[in-house]
Order: structure tokens, then C-alpha cells, then sequence
């Protein structure tokens, strides 16, 4: 009876909360919270029905009822699940994941044994990556439920200790739970009980980890292992057989291996090493024949001809024997021929497929500079195409793009003089025409043009001509050239990725955006990709136009930030062994990727700068913004460069191109870039912080309940922020670092470092620490501080005003060249400018406000012989700040309001008036371009006028 | 000239080259966290000499009773590194992998328009084995056909008898 009862209030109660449910799943946080309220009033205990309310005030942003809400559900220990699942939910939102670990454990404490909480609770240590807890619950689990998944469950979490745990680093104690985690699958073992290929993947794992490589052989290549994990990779085989020095078996494996399957690189690879390593072994005094290289070399020429169908498989092994063998200091011309022959035969056979570029590229750092440019020319002669020749079929112009291309990797164009390239520049526009009008037609939308390499080779030349002559023309021929192909060749996506980045180089925001949306980058893309726009759009010259993408970039990142680490549940619910270190790396990479870091601090910054409300709108937005200035939460050490850099394609000379220095360089400085600007933020934050002490929101946020600021708390955090501020920009000018280099195309854009320590950032935020701090305390230096910072304001204004004459002086001779670099700096002074604003409306307000209550306070601990300035006399020197800030910035819309939009380079009519194109289309294209620089133009004025707008009326009161 | 081997987690920062396809999706990252957890060994990229991710497929084996197969989710090859053979390599794991797991048949859907793919599913073996309505949503939906092999455990080739009718997708018992 008492069971039917309760089996009928469960189906009563959940209808009675599915309307709260529902709202909250539709984002109607309001509504859930009444719904709740209502079920409340009739049911005041109900447990669940408390959690969801505490739910919807958490996503209301009422922390602090949420927060108690909550507690006094959870002080009751619930047991039953909808409302576990509740509270866990809201941890989990809160990042206060072991408060989920208690709430399981209380539960589990009520109902011993429980299988469904024992897996929740196992879970819950999963998230906190307690290894320890994770083994107890697991046996746990299999003691009330024999399953084989909470055996293991109980292994893996033994053998994380072993390697990942606190403990990993001390080896004896690596060892023991290494091997007893063995012992574990052992005896399971013998009891006949391992089930499934995860688990013999485990075992085998566990006894590589512990170099016990014979006895991972014998299992992998035994019945048990056999019926359970049939498809166990062979290079598990390969890996084994290389530990154990068996290269004659490796090397007799491979052989079959490859017989059967003849294209496969990675065996090739594992082939050519056992080859080697029997040369090797062979004792010197031994009188029989030793192994000799001929044998590989006879059995790749076996495959070679006795393949009905060419595969590249043999003929790249081949080129890799050479290679080796030259390494080796061996004679490999002797034994496999001479290495240009090899190469121009692999040429003909394979350069009509666009791969054979990265093929040959390869073998080229193998060989010297000047065997680089002959070979180079060897293969443009072999490819048959001359300046007086045109290709006969798509074939053949494949071939003539793989010999271009691979020509500029040997450093061919380097050496032209500016007169050749551009010559050069015009029959490869020439090519892509012919080819596109000959075997470019009848594409579907979903192909890119056979022709279209040679407009990309054109484009990165004519980067270089612009490059040497210090002048846009060319590379604005380029990007126009480039928006034709892509007229032609629509999902081309290397034409839109090197069309933004000419977009960027311009300064031009709106083809920018254009060819990012074009791209349509989305979900993990924002991160690998993001360096391409995103992370490009601080100080472009926009401030509100480029939140937009801040907010999709960081939506994807906060989502992930939530479920990374349901992932790793995951694996755990699938029991894949197999992928949980990765899962737990992956998510780590994800969490600190510096995208995500760099894109919310920038976001802020833009928020701040953008304030357009009233007073109280605007501090309460700051307040929502949570940032704690006393608290550093990067984690500097762990920040990950999650780039994609070899997505832009590139034929840049290999001996001058290093992707990989790049990347380094370019990420040690994007990390001081967010040095300078997190600094920059908690800085300011602390400012503000100073005057309007945050509470409520904040507070109730933080996991530190122990710790309740002091009054002299505020003023501390500014001075000590302020020394990390100026420590941080002599130690950058300490270390001196170059801009990236701008050799190429693809070469990254340079980091915002310089412009940083170039411009008077570091003085202009010092100097307003100690306005900030004299302010505060009345200090008699007040009116001397004041005066130093104005002139700040007016060094700011001028470098803005002057800039932007700057700028329209060049648009008499080049009006793109610099743009960029003006726009950079104009919005650099008004985002200083703005934040200076912000800062001035909220001490002017709390002045105000102090003033009126006549609230006199006597300044504690004061022991200088001077009076502290009074409140009026500080209210009035505010005043006359921001009478003089809104001059400032009226100056520097009077000059934005002149700021003329780029001219664009030489005569538009005679643009590409030699390409074969149609004068319409021509002109339709030109148009197009030049549309979208003036559109950008005007776009940026609008905005940035309208900044300005308000902040005049942000100060002008 | 391919390096077979799972994919991980970690490629996902680096398909780009693949992923910018337009006829490439790109999913959250639950949809490949879901396949990578649940079925490891049906995930498997190429990978080119020189590190460059030359295409990848994405599969499952799920199913009661003779119905129980392998099903290609996604086959992509990179633009650069197309006509190698590279989708058949891929395609042909996936069907060794799913005979090791003693399945019946291998499955995919295509969308009606996508010509060269149906070709080459054709050339590999694969029979149209029924048309799935309106099964691909968009600006217009698009039909798709499912496609079909049998593996040798089926040995009397029940699963690849077509289907006249065209069916709908809520009508598929999909397991």
C-alpha cells in the first residue's frame, strides 16, 4: 500500500513540476521561478521543487537566493533522484563540482549499495579527477552489481593513479599501481571473465606502461586477445616488434603487409626502418652476406612492377630510400639511381595530381639550394607549358601548376627582379583565364576551378612586388583578382581565406567580415581558426561591429566549456579505455586555448569601451561582468595554441619559410598581448572597483566563503596592480622582441605587442592609478596629478588627431599601404579615451553622491600633518576633468569627421586591362572591391563618431 | 600514399583543410565526442607523408538480430587529395572493421543530387536499397538514398534486396 501511495505522489509530483521543466528548458527563467513558487506554496517540501527554484533564480542571475536556496535543499541530504539531478545541474553551472561529490555521498551513505548513486557518485570523482575515490566507488559498484564495466572501472581508475595522479611522479609508486592494476585484469583473466576488446586494450596498455613489451606480444598475438579485440590495429604489432628489437620479424610483416595493400605510407615508413636496423645489426666480422639495402630496394622495385595500377605507394618509398640512404651517408645513387631522374619520373607519373606538390616538397629539404632551383627548372621544362606554349588539357596544366609551385619552393622567385615578376604575375593571370575559359566551365558549385592555383601563385607574387616596393597597388591587383575567382569558383576556400587576409592587411573590415562569413567557420573551428579574424579584430578601427563575432566565438567556447566534462563521462559510460587520456587532454586544450582566454578579456575591454547607458546601467553591466581585479585567473602556464596554421595553403622557398618558429614566436607574443590587455582590464576594474565596492553578485559567485574584504583591501589592489602594470612594460622592453616577420602571404599579421608599447598606454593608466588614489584619499598632490593626467588626455587626442592626418596625407600617394596601422592607432586612443570616460562618469557620481549626503568622513590612519582636500574642492577638480575630456574628444571627432576613405590605387578603368575579361564584368568586379572599401570606411566613421557621441554625453553632464 | 589510423581528438583542431569542403559538415563537438567514445575503431582518418589530413571517415555498428551493421556517418576526402582512391581505402576499412564485428551489411545515405558519390558507392559495391523522403532538411529538403552492401555473414544477401516504395524517416526502424 504505503508503496502504490508513493509510486502515485512520484507520477503526481512530476506532473505538477513539468511545467517548470519546460520553461527552464525554453530559457523562461521567470516563469519557471513562479511556477516554482506556486508548487511551493502548496508543497512547501518539496525537495525538488526547492532545487528547481533555486535553478531559475541562478539562471535570473540572483546568485545570492540561488546560493541559499540551494544550501538548504542540499543540508537535507535528498535522496531521490530528480532532485540530485537538480542540484548537480546547478554545481555544475556554479563550477563547484565537489559539492556534487558530497551530495552523492550523503545519498550513497542513506542507501548503501544503491547502484544508481554509486555510478552518479563515481561520476562526480570523474569530473574532479579524483583517481583514488574513483577506484573505492568502483569496487563499490562491482561488489553490488558484478558487472565487468565497475571491474574496470576499478583498473583504469588504479592505473590513472599510477600515471596521472598526485602519485605519478614517484616512480616506485607508479610501479605499484601499475602493477597492481595488472593483477587486477590478471586474475580476471584467469577466472575467464574479460568480455570485450576495450578491456584487452586496457590490458595490453597496462603492460606496455610497464615496458613489459614480451609480455604484451605474446597476448596480442595470442587466442584470447584474437577473439576479443579481432580488430586491434597492427601498429600495435609494428610498436611491439620495434621495443623488442625484432626487426626481422617487423621487417618480414611488413613485407606481407605491403604486398597486399601497396599504397599504405605508414607502413613503407615502419619497412624502411626495419631495413636499417638489420643493416645495422649485422656484426662486422660475420663472413655471410649481410643484409643488404638491395633487398629493399629489389622488393619495392618487385611491387613497382608487378602493380597493374600505379599507386604512389612504391615510387615515394623509393625517394624516401635515397633520402635515408644519403643520410647515412651511403651510396644511394649507386644502388637506386640518380635522385633527379627519380624525381621527374615520379613527376610524370603522378604531377597530374594536385598532390604531387606535398609530395615532392618532401624530399627537397634533403637536397642543397642550388640542386633545389635545377631540379626546379628540370621540372618546369619537363611539364612542357613555355611562355610560348599553352597546356593541352587539364592533365597537363596540373602539371604545370605542380612545377610552378614546386619551383617557388626551391626559392625561384626570391631572385626574379621586381621587372620578371610582374611579367610573371600576368602570365599566371593569363594561365587561369585560358584554363578556366578551356576546363573550367560546366563546375559544379561545389568544385574549385582546375585553373584556380595559378591565381593563388599570382596572388602571394604579387605580394612579394608589393612587398619589395613598399606599395599596395599590386596586392590590391591581387585581392581584385582573387574576388574573380571567386566569382568563378565559388567554394574555393583558399581564395576566400588569402582575400581576408589582403582584407585585414587593408584595414578593411567589411570585405573582411565578408569572406569570414563566406567561410562559414563554426563550432571547433572558432578556435583552430580564429586567428584569422577574430582574434584580428581588437583595435581594428570597430568597436561594436566586431562584438559579434566575441559573442559567437565565446558561445561556443562557454557551451564547451560546460560539457567537457560530460565527455569524459562518456568514455567511461562506453568503458573506452582507449580514448580517456585523450578525452582528458582534449579537454584541457580546449579550456585554455588562448583564444577563448584572449577573446572574453577582449570582449570585456569592448564592453567597457562601448558603455553607452546611464550611470547605474552602465556600473551594473560592469558589475554582471564579474571581473575580480585582486585575482589573477589565467593560467598562464597551461595556455594552449590550438591554431590551425596549415590550413592556409603556401609554396613560400622551404629554406626561408619555418611554419613552426612562427607559430612559437607568434605565440609567446600574443600571450604578452594578453598580458598587457588582462592587466589593462583587472586594472581598470580596480579602479572602478575602488569607488563602487562590489558586492552581491561577486560575492556570492566565489567559492571563498572564508575570506570578507577589508576597507584597505581596494586601495592595495590598485597600487599592487599598478607595479605589476609598469613591471610588466619594463620587462617587455626588456625582452625586445622583433615583429613577425612579413616575408610572405601567409605570413601572420604582426601581434599587437609593438602598437601596445608604442603607444602611451602604459603611462596613461600609471598616471590615472594615481589620480585614482589621490582622488580617494584627498591627497595634497590631487591638483598636480590632475594636471598630469590632462596632458596625458591631450597627448592621447593629438596622437588620434595626427594620425588621422597622417592618414589622409598618405592617400595622396598610397592610401592603403598604412591604413591599418592608422586605424590601429585611432582606435587605440579611443579606446583609451573611452575607458578614461567610463572612469571619470563613476567618480564623478560617487562624488556627487558623498557630497549630498554630507557624509563627512575622517580618513583613517591618516597621520600626514596636511587636511586631506575636501570632497567639494575634489568634486570640483573632477568637474574639470571631464570638461576638459569632452573637448578632447569633440577635437577628435572634428578630426574623424575629415578622415578621408582610402583612395584606392592607380586608375580603376585600367585595371587588369589586359586580362581577357569581359569590360562589364570588369567593371562590375572593380566596382564591387572599391564599394566594399568605402562602405568599410564609412561604416568605421559612423561608429566610432558615435562612440564618441556618447561619450560626450557620458561626461558632458 | 596514405597513413592510416584513428582519429583523435586532437585532429579535430586541425581538419580545416578537410572541413572547409562545402559538402563537409562541421558538428559540435558532442556529435564527435559521442562517435569517438562509443565507436573508436569506426573513426579513422588519412593521413598524407607530409602530416596533412587528407580525408577521414566516421562510422558506427549498431542494429538487433540480422539487422545488425555498419553505417558510414561521414566520408570526406580533401580537395587536394582526390582521384587516389583514397574514399575507397577508407570505405573498405570500414567494411573490415564492421566483417571483424560480424555484422550483416554496411549502410550510408547520400543525398539523391550528390552524382559522384552515388558513382563511386556503385563502383565499391553498393546498391541503392531504398529512398529515404525529404530525409536531409534545408532551404529545400532533399531526398536521400540508402545504400547498401552485404558482407559475407549475410550469406544469402537478405539485407540488400531492395525496397520499391520510398519510405519516410519516422517509418525506418532504424535499429
Amino acid at each position: 500500500m504505503a508503496h502504490q501511495q508513493q509510486a502515485m505522489d512520484t507520477a503526481l509530483f512530476e506532473r505538477r513540476l513539468r511545467p517548470v521543466y519546460d520553461n527552464l528548458e525554453v530559457g523562461n527563467n521567470r516563469k519557471a521561478l513562479q511556477e516554482s513558487e506556486k508548487l511551493l506554496r502548496k508543497h512547501p517540501n518539496l525537495l525538488c521543487a526547492r532545487a528547481l527554484k533555486g535553478l531559475s533564480l541562478l539562471r535570473l542571475g540572483r546568485y545570492e537566493e540561488s546560493h541559499s536556496c540551494l544550501q538548504s535543499v542540499a543540508e537535507e541530504k535528498p535522496v531521490d533522484d530528480s532532485t540530485l539531478q537538480v542540484l548537480s545541474f546547478c554545481y555544475r553551472e556554479m563550477e563547484q563540482l565537489d559539492k556534487i561529490v558530497e551530495l552523492y555521498q550523503h545519498a550513497v551513505k542513506l542507501n548503501p549499495g544503491n547502484e544508481e548513486l554509486l555510478a552518479h557518485l563515481f561520476v562526480s570523482h570523474v569530473r574532479v579527477e579524483d583517481y583514488k575515490a574513483q577506484q573505492a566507488v568502483a569496487l563499490q559498484l562491482y561488489k553490488a552489481q558484478p558487472k565487468n564495466a565497475y571491474y574496470f572501472w576499478s583498473v583504469i581508475s588504479v592505473v590513472f593513479q599510477g600515471i596521472r595522479g598526485p602519485e605519478s611522479c614517484i616512480p616506485e609508486k607508479r610501479n605499484l599501481y601499475l602493477a597492481l592494476a595488472q593483477r587486477m585484469v590478471d586474475k580476471h583473466i584467469k577466472e575467464g571473465k574479460l568480455e570485450t576488446e576495450q578491456e584487452a586494450f586496457l590490458y595490453l596498455h597496462i603492460l606496455k606502461l610497464q615496458n613489459k613489451y614480451q609480455d604484451a606480444w605474446e597476448f596480442l598475438t595470442g587466442e584470447l586477445c584474437a577473439k576479443l579485440y579481432p580488430g586491434a590495429p597492427v601498429s600495435m604489432k609494428f610498436e611491439l616488434l620495434k621495443k623488442l628489437g625484432n626487426w626481422l620479424e617487423l621487417n618480414k610483416l611488413l613485407q606481407e603487409l605491403l604486398d597486399a595493400d601497396r599504397d599504405r605510407w605508414d607502413y613503407y615508413k615502419e619497412y624502411l626502418q626495419s631495413c636499417f636496423e638489420l643493416l645495422k645489426q649485422q656484426p662486422p666480422e660475420q663472413q655471410e652476406p649481410a643484409y643488404s639495402l638491395k633487398t629493399c630496394h629489389d622488393f619495392l622495385l618487385q611491387i613497382i612492377k608487378s602493380s597493374t595500377r600505379k599507386t604512389r605507394g612504391p615510387y615515394l618509398a623509393r625517394l624516401e630510400l635515397h633520402q635515408r640512404m644519403r643520410a647515412h651517408q651511403l651510396p644511394a645513387e649507386e644502388l637506386v639511381g640518380d635522385f633527379d631522374e627519380l624525381v621527374i619520373e615520379y613527376f610524370h607519373l603522378f604531377g597530374d595530381k594536385s598532390c604531387c606538390t606535398h609530395d615532392i616538397a618532401l624530399f627537397l629539404p634533403s637536397i642543397s639550394m642550388e640542386q633545389r632551383q635545377s631540379l626546379a627548372s628540370k621540372l618546369l621544362a619537363e611539364s612542357g607549358v613555355s611562355s610560348s606554349s599553352l597546356p593541352q588539357n587539364k592533365e597537363h596544366m596540373q602539371k604545370h601548376i605542380c612545377a610552378l609551385q614546386i619551383s617557388r619552393m626551391c626559392g625561384a622567385h626570391i631572385e626574379l627582379s621586381t621587372d620578371h615578376l610582374i611579367a610573371f604575375y600576368t602570365a599566371l593571370k593569363l594561365h587561369y583565364e585560358h584554363g578556366h575559359s578551356t576546363f573550367g566551365k560546366e563546375l559544379l558549385s561545389t568544385e574549385m576551378g582546375p585553373s584556380d592555383p595559378y591565381a593563388l601563385l599570382a596572388a602571394n607574387v604579387m605580394y612579394d612586388v608589393s612587398k619589395r616596393e613598399s606599395k599596395s597597388d599590386y596586392l590590391f591587383e591581387a585581392l581584385c583578382l582573387l574576388q574573380y575567382v571567386l566569382r568563378n569558383s565559388t567554394s574555393n576556400f583558399h581564395v576566400k581565406l588569402l582575400s581576408l587576409k589582403i582584407y585585414h592587411m587593408f584595414g578593411c573590415m567589411v570585405g573582411a567580415q565578408e569572406m569570414y562569413d563566406y567561410l562559414d567557420i563554426k563550432q571547433i573551428q572558432l578556435d583552430s581558426m580564429g586567428y584569422v579574424h577574430c582574434n584580428l579584430l581588437p583595435l581594428s578601427g570597430r568597436f561594436s561591429g566586431v562584438r559579434n563575432c566575441y559573442d559567437t566565438t565565446l558561445k561556443f567556447f562557454t557551451n564547451s566549456y560546460k560539457e567537457r566534462l560530460e565527455y569524459i563521462s562518456l568514455t567511461y559510460r562506453f568503458c573506452t579505455f582507449s580514448k580517456m587520456e585523450e578525452f582528458m587532454n582534449f579537454k584541457e586544450r580546449l579550456t585554455n586555448s588562448l583564444m577563448y582566454v584572449a577573446c572574453s578579456v577582449e570582449a570585456q575591454l569592448c564592453d567597457i569601451v562601448c558603455f553607452y547607458g546611464s550611470i547605474q546601467q552602465n556600473l551594473s553591466a560592469y558589475v554582471a561582468m564579474s571581473i575580480e581585479p585582486a585575482d589573477d585567473r589565467i593560467s598562464w602556464n597551461e595556455l594552449s595554441d590550438n591554431r590551425d596554421l596549415q590550413a592556409i595553403i603556401r609554396w613560400d622557398p622551404l629554406h626561408v619559410d619555418d611554419t613552426e618558429a612562427e607559430r612559437k614566436e607568434s605565440f609567446e607574443q600574443e600571450i604578452e598581448v594578453l598580458q598587457i590587455r588582462s592587466l589593462l582590464l583587472r586594472l581598470f576594474a580596480s579602479f572602478i572597483d575602488l569607488y563602487h565596492a562590489p558586492q552581491g553578485a561577486k560575492v556570492a559567485m566565489s567559492n571563498d566563503k572564508t575570506r570578507t574584504p577589508t576597507p584597505g583591501d581596494d586601495i592595495a589592489t590598485v597600487e599592487l596592480l599598478r607595479t605589476s602594470w609598469t613591471g610588466l612594460f619594463q620587462r617587455l622592453r626588456l625582452m625586445n622582441y622583433k615583429p613577425l616577420s612579413q616575408n610572405f602571404l601567409v605570413n601572420l599579421l604582426p601581434t599587437r605587442l609593438h602598437l601596445l608599447l608604442k603607444l602611451p598606454y602604459e603611462s596613461f593608466f600609471d598616471d590615472l592609478a594615481q589620480l585614482v588614489m589621490d582622488l580617494y584619499s584627498g591627497a595634497s598632490q590631487l591638483a598636480l596629478q590632475c594636471k598630469k593626467v590632462s596632458e596625458n588626455v591631450v597627448s592621447v587626442m593629438e596622437l588620434c588627431v595626427q594620425t588621422i592626418t597622417e592618414s589622409n596625407e598618405w592617400n595622396g600617394m598610397d592610401g592603403l599601404w598604412k591604413r591599418r596601422e592608422h586605424q590601429q592607432k585611432v582606435a587605440a586612443s579611443l579606446e583609451i579615451l573611452s575607458l578614461y570616460a567610463f572612469l571619470l562618469s563613476v567618480l564623478n557620481d560617487k562624488l556627487q553622491c558623498s557630497a549630498k549626503t554630507k557624509a563627512k568622513k575622517k580618513t583613517s590612519g591618516d597621520n600626514k600633518t596636511q587636511e586631506p582636500i575636501s570632497e567639494k574642492e575634489r568634486s570640483q577638480m573632477l568637474q574639470e576633468l571631464m570638461r576638459q575630456l569632452k573637448h578632447k574628444l569633440e577635437a577628435c571627432d572634428a578630426a574623424i569627421r575629415i578622415w578621408k576613405p582610402p583612395t584606392l590605387p592607380r586608375e580603376l578603368s585600367s585595371f587588369m586591362a589586359d586580362m581577357s575579361l569581359k569590360p562589364e564584368v570588369e567593371a562590375t568586379l572593380i566596382g564591387d572591391v572599391s564599394a566594399t572599401f568605402k562602405e568599410s570606411h564609412e561604416l568605421m566613421i559612423t561608429e566610432l563618431r558615435n562612440l564618441l557621441k556618447d561619450k560626450i554625453r557620458m561626461v558632458g553632464k | 600514399m596514405t597513413t592510416l589510423r584513428p582519429f583523435t581528438c586532437d585532429d579535430l583542431f586541425k581538419y580545416n583543410n578537410v572541413n572547409f569542403d562545402p559538402l563537409t559538415e562541421t558538428y559540435g563537438l558532442s556529435f564527435y565526442t559521442q562517435y569517438l567514445a562509443k565507436w573508436p575503431e569506426y573513426f579513422q582518418l588519412a593521413e598524407s607523408p607530409s602530416g596533412h589530413i587528407m580525408g577521414y571517415i566516421m562510422g558506427k555498428v549498431e542494429g538487433h538480430m540480422d539487422n545488425w551493421h555498419g553505417h558510414v556517418t561521414a566520408l570526406t576526402v580533401s580537395p587536394d587529395y582526390r582521384r587516389l582512391g583514397l574514399a575507397g581505402l577508407l570505405m573498405n576499412f570500414l567494411e573490415d572493421i564492421s566483417e571483424k564485428k560480424r555484422a550483416y551489411f554496411v549502410d550510408l545515405f547520400v543525398r539523391k543530387s550528390n552524382k559522384v558519390a552515388i558513382n563511386m558507392y556503385t563502383n565499391l559495391g553498393y546498391i541503392i536499397y531504398r529512398t529515404i523522403l525529404e530525409y536531409y532538411s534545408g532551404d529545400q529538403d532533399e531526398d536521400a538514398y540508402d545504400m547498401r552492401k552485404a558482407l559475407s555473414r549475410d550469406v544469402n544477401k537478405k539485407s540488400v534486396i531492395p525496397y520499391t516504395q520510398p519510405v519516410r524517416l519516422e517509418d525506418i526502424d532504424m535499429n
